[in-house]
């Protein structure tokens, strides 16, 4: 059974120009354990493809299943739906200046169990995974740019979400933090079988993937790696 | 309180940010701080002018004034009676009947008019706080002619203690071949006498009250039997009036303090309140500045919001963190805006640059108190209204757009 279903799945903004169709109707199935590239131009639909999936925006049309489930959550239902079963790591880390590493790496688990010790004991065993252990209680602006993403990489991982999607996680980093993280991603999927769907614009990238996808005006298609 | 909004509260404490020290929250504070401080500074005022003037008029004049029913005076067994029967009373503390008249008081070619009371000084505890107010010579009034009077009628009439005065009673005139006259007595001025009070001290003359009997050619009459309570009856004492008149068959008069005096009281009070709810308004004005401030705040920290909300934290949450910000800060604000207020406060009853007009205000002197009621009360209301101003901004939490925050940074 898929862990991800979207059928149709159409997206459209409002804008002075007149109306923007983003995504046309797309239809995609992702495994449990896959791991999957979208490519495609800027602003091809890759990242909004991704929060839809993730259920951080709301679409026009088509439906989206999960683990064979139609999702239809309210506001409220989403949040803690959002807080278990998926992981986020975005282009920027989006780590919270005011906390430490350890304490961003809890703070899903935080909100999930309300037991701050055990989450961020959680935490140091995850930053000690990801070799980052040395630096759990630096605050994110004396971590350097590949470590900042390896935190996030970790706060992805803390709830142990079913998938973890990956919004251009390389795009702020230089080749060799690029390689570490992708290398990263694919040990953790091949390890503990973490499914990834990874928007990208590197072919490089995308080559190392289970499957590759690319959206073209506003429709999703298979590509050979 | 949410655990998770408990330790972004206790971040916010710790924070080397110090994210209360943003400019706008500075405002806020300082707003704040000002407004809660004048209302404290007002509210104290009020407060002691009241407690004084209360303490005052107590310290003159007794709790309950037994008079003759019949608009006479009293003679010596209605005196007895009284006394008698007040004694068996738990609730009274003592007891003495005195003599008072209105006279004219005269030294050299100034004249005023004087309200004399004939007291029994020599009576262990008088109801009035007559030998505490006495400040300067001697309360005790056992030479020939001695009296006590109020220092502003002593300054009014240039006397000074040692000096004689005249005192003049029209009331008991004798018809002469020369016309009619009033009696007159020489008295010599022993002690001074101050309440606090312009209207006592400006009138008061205090004498022996067998001495003013004579002066006045009265037979054994009293005017009134004044009544001094136990501290716990004080408040009660209207009603124990009404309760005696009826013990006694209506044959005396009985009025209290409180009657004499609820409408000057009751002016107080609401007056205290007018002033507290006009100047709540200025706390509801610093108020904009905590719509602003946390407005500003939740637009600073947007991106976090976003993450939070992404990573599953709900709106309420989110709602609850910004409120417990700042209702801890309010909290230490408007406690700071008190004990600023009160400072203030005794800053202006100590100092000696403005004093009140005492024919217009009684009191001649700045006095302040701040209950624990009106702490609470200062406390409550500011807390609501910063409570009700936060509640504005925090609407737009749940209107944060995720995507649109993630995409924009």
């Amino acid at each position: 059974m898929s862990l991800i279903k979207i059928e149709k799945l159409k997206k459209s903004y409002n804008e002075a120009s007149g109306k923007l169709e983003v995504l046309r109707g797309v239809d995609l199935e992702i495994h449990p354990g896959e791991m999957i590239a979208i490519t495609g131009e800027s602003g091809s639909g890759k990242s909004t493809l991704l929060h839809m999936m993730g259920m951080l925006d709301s679409y026009d049309s088509g439906k989206i299943f999960f683990s064979g489930e139609q999702i239809n959550l309210k506001d409220s239902e989403l949040s803690e739906f959002r807080n278990k079963k998926i992981g986020f790591v975005f282009q920027s880390h989006y780590l919270l200046e005011d906390f430490t590493a350890e304490e961003n790496v809890a703070m899903p688990k935080f909100i999930a169990t309300k037991d701050f010790k055990k989450s961020v004991l959680d935490s140091r065993q995850l930053l000690k995974a990801l070799d980052m252990e040395d630096r759990r209680s630096h605050y994110p602006s004396q971590l350097s740019g590949g470590e900042q993403q390896r935190v996030a990489v970790a706060r992805s991982l803390i709830n142990s979400p079913e998938i973890i999607f990956a919004d251009e996680p390389t795009g702020n980093l230089d080749s060799k933090h690029s390689d570490e993280l992708i290398n990263l991603l694919m040990e953790l999927n091949k390890k503990q079988g973490q499914t990834f769907v990874i928007a990208t614009h590197s072919k490089e990238i995308a080559s190392k993937m289970d499957r590759c996808f690319i959206l073209e005006n506003g429709i999703i298609k298979e590509t050979s790696k | 309180m949410n655990k998770i909004v408990l330790f972004f509260l206790k971040k916010y404490i710790t924070s080397p940010k110090k994210e209360w020290l943003r400019f706008d929250s500075v405002f806020m504070v300082i707003g704040i701080i000002i407004s809660v401080a004048t209302l404290t500074v007002a509210l104290s005022i009020f407060e002691g002018y009241e407690s004084v003037l209360k303490d005052t008029i107590l310290g003159t004049n007794s709790h309950i004034y037994i008079f003759n029913a019949t608009n006479g005076n009293l003679i010596s067994d209605d005196v007895k009676q009284i006394e008698e029967a007040l004694q068996q009373k738990d609730c009274v503390d003592n007891t003495s009947a005195f003599i008072i008249t209105q006279a004219m008081v005269s030294n050299d070619n100034r004249i005023k008019g004087s309200i004399v009371r004939g007291i029994d000084w020599e009576q262990q505890q008088l109801p009035s706080k007559y030998k505490k107010n006495v400040f300067e010579g001697n309360w005790q009034l056992d030479s020939e002619n001695s009296a006590v009077i109020g220092y502003k009628l002593a300054e009014e009439l240039d006397l000074q203690v040692g000096d004689s005065f005249k005192l003049i009673s029209p009331m008991n005139s004798t018809v002469t071949p020369m016309g009619i006259k009033p009696k007159e007595e020489i008295f010599i001025l022993t002690g001074l006498y101050r309440s606090g009070m312009y209207e006592y001290d400006s009138k008061f003359i205090f004498v022996d009250r067998e001495k003013l009997s004579n002066f006045l050619s009265l037979q054994n009459e009293y005017t009134m039997v004044e009544v001094k309570l136990k501290s716990d009856w004080i408040e009660k004492a209207d009603y124990l009036a009404y309760v005696w008149e009826h013990e006694f068959d209506y044959k005396y008069q009985i009025s209290s303090w409180i009657d004499f005096n609820s409408n000057l009281f009751s002016l107080l009070k609401m007056e205290k309140w007018v002033i507290f709810i006009i100047l709540s308004f200025l706390i509801l004005i610093a108020s904009f500045n905590v719509v602003s401030s946390v407005s500003t705040s939740i637009i600073e920290k947007r991106t976090e919001l976003g993450i939070l909300k992404a990573y599953g934290t709900s709106n309420k949450i989110l709602q609850k963190i910004f409120i417990g910000k700042t209702m801890l800060l309010a909290l230490f604000t408007v406690t700071f805006g008190q004990l600023l207020g009160i400072l203030i406060a005794k800053f202006l009853s100590w100092q000696k640059f403005f004093v009140l007009k005492g024919d217009v205000y009684f009191l001649d002197k700045i006095n302040v108190q701040f209950g624990i009621t009106s702490w609470i009360i200062i406390l409550a209301v500011s807390m609501l209204i910063v409570f009700t101003a936060s509640l504005i901004p925090l609407k737009s939490i749940s209107k944060l757009n995720i995507t649109n925050i993630i995409r924009k940074v």
